[in-house]
C-alpha cells in the first residue's frame, strides 16, 4: 500500500535537470543557496568544462590522481580515488545530484512509500544491462542491497543500511525495501556506492574475487589494472544510456607529486589532474589550463580528545586530557583560533571560514554563531574554567606529509601560546596519526570530512554523535551530549522537511555551543583540466560523471 | 672464482637474516596499524581485531616473524594489504622500472664521465681541466628532485622531446620515459666519477709504462684508451658501486618526481599504509641489490686487473 507515487522520466541526453523525490529530502534552499553562490563568487572561478559545441565520441582521457586506485571491495574500501573510479563501473538505484542536495533516479525510475513510512517500493529501469551483456533485474537488486545490508559497522559500511529489515522482489522490475523504523535518508543511502547493483551472486564468483575485477551497469568497464600504477577503463558496449559515454577510455593514473601532476597537465600527459596546489592555481590558469573549483562537502576541523588512552583501555586513572572535558577550555581554545586566517593560510584564500558545524554545501546547513578569533573572549572563557591560567601542555599529532595538517598544527601552537597553553607537535607518518587517534593517544589533531551521501546524517552520525552506541564516539573525541544524540536520532526518522530543517538547526546550534571540535572551514575540490575537456563537473560528494565528458581534440 | 662466489653467497645469509629481522621489528614496533589505516574512520575495535586475526597480526611477534621467514623460504613475498595483490606480482611490475632507470642512469653517467675525465686529465692544470672539474659539481650540489624538475621543464615541457613523467605502455615508450630520470641519476653520478677517474688518469699518465708506450711511438689515443684508461677503471668501479647503492635509496624521490611506478614508489606507499609485506620485501630486495652490486664490482676488479685474484 502506498500513499504516494513518484514517477520520474527517463534520462534524456544530455543530462536532464536533476529531479528530486518530492516531500522527502526537502530543501532549505534560501540561506544555503545564497551562501553557496557567495562561495562560488568568492572563488572567482566557473565550475565545469561547459562548451557550446556538440559533443562527439572518441578519445582517451587520463586523470592524474594523488593516490592509486587500490581497492574496489565495497565492504572495506574507504579511499576516495577507488570509490570515485568504482562509480564509473557500477551504479546504484539513485544518484547524487550535481548540487549535492538531492538524489535522482538512476537505475530506478520511481518509488512509492507506504503509509506507515516503512516500505519503499521501487520501480526499476527496463533495458539496463551489465557490461557482460546480462540484463539487470530485481534479482540482482535484491542480492546487491542484501549483501550490503547484511554488513554491520564492524564488517563494512553496513551502518548506512542498518535500518533495512528486508529486500524482496515483486516481479522482475519492482523491489520492495522494508525498514525496521521510518528512515528519512533512505534514498540518499540508496545512492551510496556500497548499494550499487552488481550481478546476482556476483556472477558465480566470491565477493573477494568479484571485486578484484568488478562489473556493473556503469558507462565504463575495466580493461587493465596495474595495481599501484594505473587502471584503464574502456567504454561499456552495453551501456543503457544511448550514445554515452563519449570517451573510448578513461585512465586513472597515480602521480603522487603535485608538481609533477601540474607539469603533466601542461605537457598533455594528463587531461585532468587532482588537487592542484592552491598556491599554483593562478600559474596553472595563466599557462592556459583550466582549474575547476567545485563546491565540496569537505570541512576541515581540529578535534580535542576528552579521553586519554589509559582511560580508553581502562588501564589507569591518568587524567592527562581532562581539560578538554571542561566546556570553558574548549570555548577558550575555539575563541583563540582565528579560523578565517587559518583557512586563508591553508587554502591560499580559496576556502571559507566555517560558519556552522555543517559544511555549507549540504542540505539543512544553516549559519550559526561559532567562537573564533577573539582573544579577549578566549581569556575570559579560560578564566572561568578549571584552568584559569592555562599552564598545561597539549600533544598535537600531525604529519609533515600533509602540508595542511602541519600548517594548522603550527598555527594552533602559536595561537594557544597566548593563553599560556603549550602545544607539543608530535610528527608522525599518516598511518601512525590514524592509529594514535583511534587509540586515543593524542590531545588534538587536524582532520577533515567529505560526505559519501547527500544527507547530512552520515556526517552527524560520525562526527557529532557520541555515546557507546555511536559509530566512532564523535570522531574519537569521546565527546557526548545526550541531547545532541537525541536530536540526531530524531532527524533520521523525521520525514517532514520543515521539521527536519528545524532539527538540523538545533543540532548545529547545540554543537556550536558545545564546541567539541573546532570547525575551521570549507574548501572546494580543485581540479586542473585541459581546455579541450568538456562536460567535466565534480559533484559535492566528490564523484564525477565521466559518461558526460568529451574531448574536443 | 667459484669458491669466492660461494663464500660471498654464504655471507649473504646473515645479511638477509639481519635485514628481515630489523625491518620486521622496526615496522611492528613503531606506531601505526595496517587495519586502522585501511579502515580509516570506520575502524571499530571489533573490525580492527577481525582484520588483525585475518592477517595474522594478532599472533605473537616471534610467531609472525617465523611465519614471514617461512614464507620467504618458499619464495612467497606475501600479500599486499593495501593493494590486495601478491607482493611478488607488485614487485615484478615495479622492479623493471627501477632497475631500468638505474641501468640507463649508469650508462649515461659513464658515457658522460669517461670523455670528461679524459679531457680533464689530458689538459691537467689548464682552463679546460678547471671547467670540467667545476661545472659538474653544480649537478652534485643540486638535490635530485630539483634536477628532475629542471629536466622536465626544459626537455619535456619546453622542447617536447620527452614525456612529462609516466611509464607508457610499450617498450619504446618505457625507454623514452626513462631518459630524463636516468639523466637525473647521471647528473648526480657524473661529478664523482669524473673526479675519481681524472685523478687516477693523471696519476697513470705520469707512470713509467705510459712513458714507455709513448717512446715506442704509440699514438696518444692508443696510449689513453688501450693502456691508461683501463688502469683508472678500478677506483672508478669502486666509486660507481658505492654510488649505485646510495642512488638505490634515492630512486624513491626520482620515481616520485617522474611519476614512475617503480619499487621506490611502492616502498613509499607501503610505509604510509603500513603494508608490512610490501615494506619488508622491498627493503630486502634493496639490500640484496646493494650486495649484488658490490659482488659485481669485485668481479669487475678481477676482470680489469689480472693481479687481483678473488678469494685471496
Amino acid at each position: 500500500m502506498a500513499d504516494s507515487t513518484h514517477p520520474q522520466a527517463s534520462r534524456p541526453l544530455p543530462r536532464p535537470e536533476i529531479t528530486k523525490p518530492p516531500g522527502r529530502l526537502a530543501r532549505l534552499a534560501g540561506a544555503a543557496g545564497i551562501l553557496l553562490v557567495g562561495v562560488l563568487a568568492a572563488c572567482g572561478s566557473a565550475t565545469g568544462g561547459a562548451s557550446s559545441t556538440t559533443p562527439h565520441r572518441g578519445g582517451n582521457l587520463v586523470i592524474d590522481t594523488d593516490t592509486p586506485v587500490s581497492d574496489f571491495d565495497v565492504w572495506s574500501t574507504s579511499d576516495n580515488e577507488s570509490i570515485w573510479c568504482l562509480d564509473q563501473i557500477t551504479q546504484a538505484l539513485y544518484a547524487n545530484s550535481s548540487d549535492g542536495k538531492s538524489v535522482y533516479p538512476l537505475l530506478a525510475t520511481s518509488y512509492s512509500l507506504s503509509t506507515n513510512d516503512l516500505t519503499w517500493t521501487i520501480q526499476l529501469r527496463h533495458g539496463v544491462r551489465f557490461s557482460n551483456g546480462a540484463e539487470m533485474t530485481s534479482k540482482d537488486v535484491v542480492f546487491s542491497i542484501q549483501q550490503e545490508a547484511n554488513q554491520t559497522n564492524d564488517t563494512g559500511w553496513g551502518f548506512l543500511d542498518a535500518q533495512i529489515a528486508s529486500v524482496t522482489a515483486e516481479g522482475s522490475y519492482t523491489v520492495a525495501i522494508t525498514t525496521k523504523y521510518p528512515w528519512a535518508p533512505m534514498l540518499a543511502d540508496l545512492a551510496f556506492f556500497g548499494n550499487a547493483i552488481v550481478p546476482y551472486n556476483y556472477g558465480g564468483e566470491t565477493h573477494a574475487q568479484f571485486y578484484q575485477n568488478p562489473i556493473g551497469t556503469g558507462p565504463f568497464m575495466i580493461s587493465k589494472w596495474v595495481k599501484g600504477n594505473y587502471i584503464k577503463l574502456v567504454r561499456n558496449p552495453h551501456y543503457w544510456q544511448p550514445g554515452l559515454p563519449y570517451l573510448d577510455s578513461l585512465t586513472f593514473q597515480a602521480v603522487a607529486d603535485a608538481n609533477t601532476r601540474v607539469l603533466q597537465l601542461r605537457g598533455g600527459q594528463a587531461q585532468i589532474i587532482e588537487d592542484v596546489p592552491f598556491n599554483e592555481i593562478k600559474s596553472v590558469e595563466s599557462a592556459g589550463q583550466k582549474v575547476g573549483l567545485f563546491p565540496s562537502t569537505r570541512i576541515d576541523y581540529v578535534t580535542m580528545n576528552e579521553l586519554n588512552a589509559e582511560q580508553a583501555y581502562g588501564m589507569g586513572t591518568d587524567d592527562a586530557n581532562t581539560w578538554f572535558t571542561d566546556p570553558h577550555v574548549r570555548a577558550a581554545i575555539s575563541y583563540a583560533l582565528d579560523t578565517k586566517a587559518i583557512m586563508n593560510a591553508i587554502t591560499d584564500g580559496y576556502g571559507t571560514a566555517a560558519s556552522s558545524p555543517l559544511m555549507s554545501s549540504v542540505e539543512y546547513y544553516s549559519p550559526v554563531s561559532l567562537d573564533s578569533g577573539n582573544l579577549a573572549m578566549a581569556k575570559q572563557e579560560l578564566s572561568e574554567s578549571s584552568f584559569p591560567n592555562g599552564g598545561f601542555s597539549i600533544d598535537f599529532i600531525t604529519t609533515s606529509q600533509d602540508p595542511i595538517q602541519y600548517s594548522v598544527a603550527e598555527i594552533v601552537k602559536q595561537d594557544l601560546a597566548s593563553l599560556n597553553i603549550t602545544v607539543n607537535l608530535r610528527l608522525l607518518d599518516p598511518s601512525a596519526v590514524t592509529s594514535q587517534e583511534q587509540t586515543y593517544h593524542f590531545g588534538m589533531r587536524e582532520t577533515y570530512w567529505t560526505n559519501d551521501i547527500i544527507d547530512p546524517d552520515e556526517y552527524t552520525s560520525f562526527v557529532l554523535e557520541g555515546g557507546t552506541g555511536s559509530v566512532d564516539f564523535a570522531n574519537n573525541t569521546h565527546f557526548d551530549d545526550p541531547t545532541l544524540d537525541s536530536l540526531i536520532a530524531q532527524s533520521e526518522t523525521t520525514f517532514n522537511a520543515t521539521q527536519r530543517a528545524q532539527l538540523y538547526l538545533k543540532i548545529q546550534q547545540l554543537a556550536a555551543d558545545d564546541a567539541p571540535i573546532i570547525w575551521l572551514g570549507d574548501s572546494p575540490y580543485h581540479y586542473g583540466y585541459k581546455t579541450d575537456v568538456h562536460g567535466y563537473t565534480v559533484y559535492p560528494t566528490g564523484n564525477a560523471h565521466f559518461e558526460d565528458v568529451w574531448l574536443s581534440s | 672464482m667459484a669458491r669466492y662466489l660461494l663464500r660471498r653467497l654464504l655471507q649473504l645469509i646473515p645479511v638477509v637474516i639481519g635485514i628481515t629481522l630489523i625491518t620486521f621489528l622496526l615496522l611492528h614496533l613503531v606506531p601505526g596499524d595496517p587495519a586502522r589505516t585501511l579502515l580509516g574512520v570506520r575502524a571499530t575495535p571489533a573490525r580492527v581485531a577481525a582484520l588483525d586475526r585475518e592477517w595474522g597480526l594478532d599472533l605473537p611477534l616471534p610467531v609472525q616473524y617465523v611465519d614471514y621467514v617461512g614464507r620467504l623460504l618458499q619464495g612467497n613475498l606475501g600479500t599486499s594489504i593495501f593493494y590486495e595483490a601478491p607482493v611478488g606480482q607488485l614487485v615484478a611490475s615495479a622492479l623493471p622500472v627501477t632497475l631500468g632507470m638505474l641501468a640507463m642512469g649508469t650508462i649515461f653517467g659513464i658515457a658522460m664521465a669517461v670523455p670528461l675525465a679524459v679531457l680533464a686529465a689530458t689538459h691537467a692544470g689548464r682552463p679546460t681541466d678547471h671547467v670540467i672539474r667545476a661545472v659538474p659539481l653544480i649537478g652534485l650540489g643540486m638535490p635530485p628532485f630539483w634536477v628532475g624538475f629542471i629536466l622536465l621543464l626544459v626537455f619535456a615541457l619546453t622542447l617536447s622531446l620527452f614525456p612529462v613523467g609516466g611509464w607508457g605502455d610499450t617498450l619504446p615508450q618505457h625507454l623514452i620515459s626513462l631518459v630524463l630520470p636516468a639523466l637525473t641519476i647521471a647528473a648526480v653520478m657524473t661529478p664523482i666519477l669524473v673526479r675519481s677517474m681524472r685523478a687516477s688518469l693523471v696519476e697513470v699518465l705520469r707512470s713509467d709504462f705510459v712513458t714507455a708506450a709513448r717512446a715506442r711511438g704509440l699514438s696518444t689515443w692508443r696510449v689513453l684508451f688501450r693502456h691508461a684508461l683501463r688502469n683508472t677503471l678500478i677506483p672508478a668501479v669502486s666509486v660507481l658501486a658505492v654510488n649505485l647503492g646510495y642512488l638505490l635509496g634515492g630512486t624513491v624521490i626520482i620515481e616520485n618526481v617522474f611519476g614512475l611506478p617503480g619499487v621506490g614508489n611502492l616502498l613509499l606507499s607501503g610505509i604510509f599504509e603500513r603494508d608490512f609485506d610490501v615494506v619488508q620485501s622491498v627493503t630486502l630486495i634493496y639490500a640484496l641489490l646493494v650486495v649484488i652490486i658490490n659482488i659485481a664490482a669485485d668481479l669487475a676488479y678481477a676482470r680489469l686487473d689480472p693481479r687481483v685474484v678473488l678469494g685471496q
